[in-house]
């Protein structure tokens, strides 16, 4: 191995290798054809070596970040004759050989230097249709073979000539043939540039210093990421939530339970406990989607773009400090031959959990529930010359209320980020017409001292009969507020026809194959995000802001932040606001804070639906206390799994820390303040107060439990 | 017969006279409250240098960030808008795609600095529907004037009117702006079809919402300027440079006030192109080098390329008005060296600005920055930076560098302030690479142009880093941009969206294009008659935006000459093929190539300066020009006793033989060893390798 190379040399080859990387991405996308990739930019391009690490990495759709090295795992379990040859190219999206899901197909194109193998240029990209069992998109199907054709390991290129016959059959099994193999084009071209861009850097520098510098870069990431993840304190944070369902067995909730275990500067992702694999395509590849989604949620939680000054290199070490647990079997490692095609909600309710589950300790850091779903919508119809139109729209979601400022509205949330395609294009090109797109008027995201984002409502025309799947989430579970902020609203799928307007269907967020008739219009609610801290400590001159905006309702203003607007002259009547304000507060203790949406009592363990309960086994503040995990046990003894525990809020008093947490359980809820004082970090206190909060509820709950007849 | 280049920048204010005797430059302090308070002091004291009289002076052209600042400030109007009911959110919305991948504390700028805010954007009735534009829903005028009575109670002094497929007809924003124009006589109101008319809506509305943003301040600036300059006993017309290169006149910057917004670099790349073909080159690579940020641009055949309107945004909200392609990045003579907590070496891209500057400044910096580094490497003399008005402190800037790198590193103030230059250059070649490259242009047939006064220090290891043939130095690296504001041409551009398939276009279609080219060229030449322009000085440039079906960007092609007809479409296709070849590496020759966009460029020629030839060495060494001795250290570590060189004294054919230093007023321009510098013509130097 050569010596370690100086910063210097390292950063520059840091810059070549992040230049490759991008340009691969611009290829791609400005090439393409399909909306998805060039508008949405849902695709990934990078440079990885002969062990499959990333070496760097286009910025493009974060769920195509991290995803690549699988793939190649599994192309080395299916290679087609097993051995690499310069000139190959190969095709790759077997969801149980590594893929993200089969509809981002992978190609790649081996590095040769000097007739030796040095690595692979790489990209992922969605495409249209692969011939699945709807078109576009697909959600109700029994196996993984309904998903369209599956490409493992197989040499669209051998040694530099393609084969035909495999060209053709890809021609003849696609919806959308055309943009399939443009884009397919477009994707060669692209990891052909890489691979000739990764020999140029490799004849300037030498194979050595580039490895060199490659293996310290991925050192130099990793120990960033550590650095941040040893500041965490260590323990076991849990938070739960609940999916609507699997797109066919309509009301059968899928519980999500999530764990983030700190030990030092290790972190692991634990989501055992969550639903068992589901009969449709909504489950969730493990190496390609579930890992990846963990990734992203660390790396924009520890290392945020906006706010760190420098900016890491995204390659592998990005990855090494998180273990991502899923037992085989479930819906975030479902086991062949289940159809694993429509992932996307799923994991990015794990980040928003990761986050929920992070709040005691990180509570700077952390963001209220977001969206945290996607709508993905495929629109099809046939053309009168018989051929297919096939057009994937990405609907946005909405953030939850933040630290320092209000959740952002109407954007990708999380793990999504793709760009919408332009009203007047798509109408021009597509038998579709847009008929209304703004900011949703028939709710109100949560309020708090930071509201949530508000969702979109998106209502699209077809002028012509048609088809439409939708994938969708987030019509019953609520996204959360934090700290004293109030929830979000969930979403809202309705369909009607333009001919009958009060005729209006309200559909379930996921439908598959659905025919549609001409001037049918699909109208999507986005989810609004939750609130963040205490809406009686938003400046009322803020809350007027938003009701001169529209933002807020005058009776949501004055309902849910206290703050008391004359709308005809556009100024918040002061003395009215204190009055109320002061009410508000007065009557708060010890009750709920916020009006809640309505809960289903039924279905126990889904119903639990916030729970942050931080478990650590550290010391808790007096040694005969009992730890929490001695209160959990108590707590399942007597109510099983049907509990929660929420933080409302915390605040600094002196030295101290002081928590507001709530318990609730058999349709009862306490409120307790948990109080630490003395050494150790913020966050240590942080953790102890909130466990002390946990305590006291649960012994004031605990107590009433047992006074109460016929309980128990 | 005289004229004057005067270039605002964030602390100098540039000028550059040419009469019939002699091309002149001064510098004057910029004055940021009011610019125009310093433009005049200058065109007082140029005029007086030069000894010609105000009322000589015949033409300003004038580069200004007035309207810039605008947006950097976030201080324009408070605009009101109308726009289509039910797409009240367009320009809250935007793209849906957030600046960052992974981030959760992110801004969304369209958010969080909107040019209208949400209680000003007003949804009408009305519909117009493609894709022939025919009216569904007619303008709810009630609603309008309802609307108007809510802008003027809110004391609104800017009005936008957005509709959705106004690009198809205009009719109902026409018929809207008349009606704000009858109830509010003097507000500043414009159309979206009249700011930028073409398809997609968030990117037309918010260029619009921009223009009306930034408009009425930019629009009271210029008449200001133009009051005081006649006050002065100036009668020249004032005319100014635009974000495509081009100029224009007050009235129709005023109006389309969002053209100036990137006319910043536009002056340096223009200057830059002049400076290539007084020393004989067509191809170049410019690369300006200020302060904070390093602006670069390709010029290949001497054509300056205008910008993907995919990437033209400005403060983080889209514009569409065709801006010269250029990419900038986080690095200068202020940016900071650095270690992060993991051991990563960083320069920039925050930089220590002009306060309190480098750590050599004197001014408390006490981060080592690029120019630091140049210092204690002794490429720039201390009592020489701006002709020794601005001393430098070496102790300063070598005690940053070692507390900072050195120290942490392990390395010697030498060995550190040499990464500090590798890595800055190792940025810029990057980004110079993705600017040629990565578009089909290959460096080893472009000059690379340094400037910007410490770009000269910087060429050669920018040339060798990309591989360019050679180095061309300007004459004044300082004032590049100023010298290009009398480079360029008077320039109107119109444009129209008609979406067509080119493939398989009949004579009706072409027809559509040929009648829509020609209503294109005749605004051209409306306006250019207003200007007065002789028709033998005026060229008109037919372009055809266009990309392939299903695509999602558009290419510029070229148009036929004369008539378009079903026989010459081919002519659009063919070039459309080829550009897209130059541009990603790949033509689609069988696909189906769809037209976007028509648009039409209306310019006067314009004389270059009439540069004076060098007066020729004639024998005479380059002695002459000697100054004295100093050590320099070169990139590959050697410390050699370099002679200094006063640029003044070089004349016609002398050749520098490295390792030197050539030292003029507002530049430093290294030569290292086995390079030569040979004068050329008109005073440019010219780097090259010794075989």
């Amino acid at each position: 191995m050569a010596k370690e190379l100086d910063p210097i040399t390292l950063q520059v080859i840091s810059g070549a290798l992040e230049t490759i990387a991008e340009e691969m991405g611009h290829v791609l996308y400005r090439m393409s054809f399909s909306s998805i990739i060039r508008e949405s930019q849902d695709l990934g391009a990078g440079l990885f070596d002969c062990d499959f690490n990333t070496l760097c990495e286009s910025e493009s759709t974060p769920l195509h970040i991290g995803s690549i090295p699988g793939y190649l795992h599994g192309i080395k379990e299916t290679l087609q004759d097993g051995e690499w040859r310069d000139g190959d190219v190969v095709i790759h999206n077997h969801p149980y050989h590594g893929s993200s899901h089969s509809p981002d197909i992978a190609i790649v194109v081996p590095a040769f230097h000097n007739g030796t193998l040095v690595g692979y240029g790489a990209n992922t990209a969605h495409h249209l249709d692969i011939g699945a069992a709807t078109p576009g998109l697909i959600i109700d199907i029994p196996d993984v073979y309904a998903e369209g054709m599956l490409f493992a390991g197989t040499k669209l290129y051998e040694e530099g000539k393609r084969n035909e016959a495999l060209w053709q059959f890809i021609g003849r099994n696609s919806r959308a043939a055309p943009q399939l193999q443009a884009d397919l084009e477009a994707q060669i071209a692209s990891a052909r540039l890489g691979v000739r861009r990764y020999a140029e850097l490799l004849d300037r520098y030498g194979r050595e210093t580039v490895e060199t510098a490659t293996n310290q870069l991925m050192d130099y990431t990793e120990r960033v990421l550590r650095q941040r993840i040893a500041a965490i304190p260590d323990g076991e944070y849990r938070a739960e939530g609940f999916l609507d369902d699997d797109g066919k067995n309509r009301g059968v909730r899928l519980p999500i339970k999530v764990c983030v275990r700190v030990t030092g500067d290790d972190i692991e992702i634990d989501l055992t406990g969550s639903a068992g694999q589901v009969e449709t395509a909504f489950n969730v590849p493990f190496e390609g989607s579930t890992k990846v989604a963990c990734f992203c949620a660390i790396r924009s939680l520890l290392l945020d773009a906006e706010t760190s000054e420098i900016k890491v290199p995204s390659n592998q070490g990005s990855f090494r400090p998180i273990k991502v647990t899923a037992p085989k079997g479930s819906i975030y490692n479902p086991e062949f031959p289940a159809a694993a095609e429509a992932r996307f909600s799923q994991v990015n309710r794990v980040i928003d959990l990761i986050y929920k589950a992070l709040a005691p300790v990180l509570p700077d850091d952390i963001i209220a529930g977001s969206s945290a779903s996607l709508s993905f919508v495929s629109y099809s119809g046939v053309k009168p010359s018989g051929d297919y139109w096939v057009f994937l729209e990405v609907n946005e979601g909405s953030y939850g209320g933040r630290p320092q400022s209000d959740g952002p509205d109407s954007i990708d949330s999380l793990m999504a980020n793709t760009r919408n395609n332009p009203l007047e294009d798509l109408a021009i090109h597509l038998p579709m017409i847009c008929e209304r797109y703004e900011l949703r008027d028939d709710v109100m995201p949560g309020a708090g001292r930071y509201r949530g984002g508000f969702g979109v409502v998106k209502a699209q025309r077809m002028l012509t009969d048609g088809f439409i799947t939708h994938e969708n989430e987030r019509h019953e579970d609520v996204p959360w507020g934090i700290f004293g902020g109030h929830e979000g609203a969930v979403g809202r799928v309705t369909i009607y026809n333009q001919n009958r307007p009060d005729e209006v269907r309200d559909m379930p967020a996921k439908f598959s194959g659905l025919k549609l008739a001409a001037d049918d219009v699909h109208v999507f609610y986005g989810p609004c995000g939750g609130g963040y801290g205490d809406p009686l400590d938003r400046p009322a001159a803020e809350v007027l802001d938003d009701v001169l905006d529209d933002f807020c309702t005058v009776e949501h203003a004055r309902a849910a932040y206290g703050v008391v607007v004359d709308l005809e002259a556009e100024v918040v009547d002061e003395a009215a606001t204190e009055a109320l304000r002061r009410d508000m507060r007065a009557g708060v203790a010890g009750t709920v804070p916020a009006p809640r949406a309505p809960q289903p009592a039924a279905d126990p363990p889904a119903a639990a639906i916030a729970s942050a309960r931080p478990t650590t086994p550290q010391a808790p503040p007096t040694p005969a206390m009992p730890t929490p995990i001695e209160i959990a046990a108590r707590l399942r003894e007597a109510f099983g799994e049907a509990w929660s525990f929420e933080i409302l809020g915390h605040r600094r008093n002196g030295q101290g820390v002081e928590v507001d947490g709530a318990l609730a359980a058999n349709g009862t809820r306490v409120r307790e303040t948990g109080h630490a004082n003395g050494a150790g970090s913020a966050g240590a206190r942080l953790e102890a107060a909130a466990d002390d909060s946990l305590r006291r509820c649960a012994e004031a709950l605990l107590a009433r439990h047992a006074g109460a007849p016929g309980r128990g | 017969m005289a004229r004057v280049g005067v270039d605002v920048g964030g602390t100098n204010t540039d000028l550059v006279l040419e009469a019939a005797h002699g091309v002149f430059f001064h510098k004057v302090v910029s004055t940021p409250q009011d610019q125009s308070e310093g433009v005049l002091k200058g065109l007082v004291e140029i005029c007086e240098i030069a000894g010609v009289k105000p009322n000589d002076i015949d033409l300003v052209v004038h580069g200004t960030t007035v309207a810039t600042n605008i947006t950097i400030e976030h201080n324009g109007a408070e605009v009101g808008m109308l726009t289509t009911r039910n797409f009240r959110d367009i320009l809250h919305i935007g793209r849906h795609k957030r600046p960052h991948n992974f981030s959760l504390h992110f801004e969304v700028p369209w958010q969080n600095r909107p040019l209208v805010k949400r209680r000003n954007r007003i949804a009408v009735t009305e519909r117009i529907l493609p894709p022939d534009g025919r009216i569904e829903t007619a303008l709810a005028e009630d609603e309008v004037r309802a609307a108007i009575q809510v802008f003027k109670r809110r004391g609104l002094k800017a009005i936008v009117i957005g509709f959705m497929f106004s690009f198809l007809n205009d009719a109902h924003e026409a018929r809207a702006k008349e009606i704000v124009r009858a109830e509010m006589p003097d507000a500043y109101v414009c159309c979206s079809s009249e700011v930028a008319n073409v398809i997609r809506e968030f990117e037309r509305f918010s260029t619009a919402a921009m223009n009306a943003f930034i408009g009425p301040k930019t629009a009271t600036y210029l008449n200001n300027l133009s009051d005081k300059l006649s006050q002065n006993g100036f009668r020249a017309n004032l005319r100014v440079i635009q974000s495509n290169g081009g100029i224009s006149t007050v009235e129709t910057s005023a109006r389309q006030a969002v053209g100036m917004l990137m006319s910043g670099p536009a002056g340096g790349v223009i200057g830059g192109r002049q400076e290539g073909l007084w020393s004989g080159n067509r191809n170049l690579i410019t690369v300006d080098i200020g302060g904070t940020s390093a602006d670069i641009s390709t010029i290949p055949d001497a054509q300056v390329k205008i910008m993907n309107p995919r990437d033209s945004y400005v403060g983080g909200h889209p514009i569409l008005i065709p801006m010269i392609d250029l990419v900038t990045i986080g690095a200068g003579g202020g940016s900071i060296a650095f270690i992060d907590s993991a051991g990563g070496f960083h320069v920039g891209p925050r930089s220590a600005g002009a306060d309190p500057g480098p750590a050599c400044y004197g001014r408390g910096g006490e981060e080592p920055t690029v120019t630091d580094a140049q210092l204690v490497l002794g490429r720039l003399d201390s009592d020489k930076l701006l002709g020794g008005d601005l001393p430098l402190d070496e102790a300063a800037a070598a005690r940053a560098i070692e507390a900072k790198l050195a120290r942490p590193l392990g390395l010697s103030v030498t060995d550190a302030a040499l990464g500090v230059i590798r890595v800055i250059n190792s940025n810029m070649a990057l980004a110079i690479r993705s600017n040629s490259v990565a578009r089909g242009v290959d460096p080893r047939e472009f000059s690379l142009l340094p400037f910007g006064g410490a770009g000269p220090l910087h060429g050669v290891a920018l040339a060798e880093a990309v591989a360019a043939r050679d180095v061309v130095v300007p004459v004044a690296p300082g004032i590049t941009a100023a010298m290009g504001l009398l480079e360029t041409d008077m320039q109107y551009e119109h444009a129209n969206s008609l979406i067509a398939s080119l493939s398989t276009a009949d004579g009706a279609t072409a027809r559509r294009i040929d009648e829509m080219t020609a209503q294109l060229v005749a605004a051209c030449h409306r306006d250019l008659d207003a200007d007065n322009v002789p028709r033998e000085r005026r060229h008109i440039r037919k372009i055809a935006e266009c990309r392939y079906h299903g695509q999602g960007f558009e290419l510029r092609a070229d148009m036929p000459e004369g008539e378009v007809t079903t026989a010459n479409l081919s002519t659009i296709v063919d070039s459309f093929h080829r550009q897209h070849l130059l541009d990603y590496g790949y033509a689609f020759d069988d696909l189906e190539v769809e037209l976007i966009t028509l648009r039409v460029i209306g310019t006067e020629d314009v004389e270059p300066l009439a540069m004076a030839r060098l007066e020729a060495a004639n024998g005479a060494g380059v002695e002459e020009a000697f100054l004295y001795d100093k050590e320099t250290v070169f990139d590959d570590g050697q410390r050699l006793a370099t002679p200094r060189y006063d640029r003044g004294r070089l004349k016609l054919g002398h050749r520098v033989a490295g390792p030197a230093i050539i030292l003029q007023h507002n530049s430093t321009t290294l030569v290292p060893p086995r390079y030569t510098a040979e004068v050329t013509d008109f005073g440019n130097l010219r780097l090259t390798r010794a075989a």
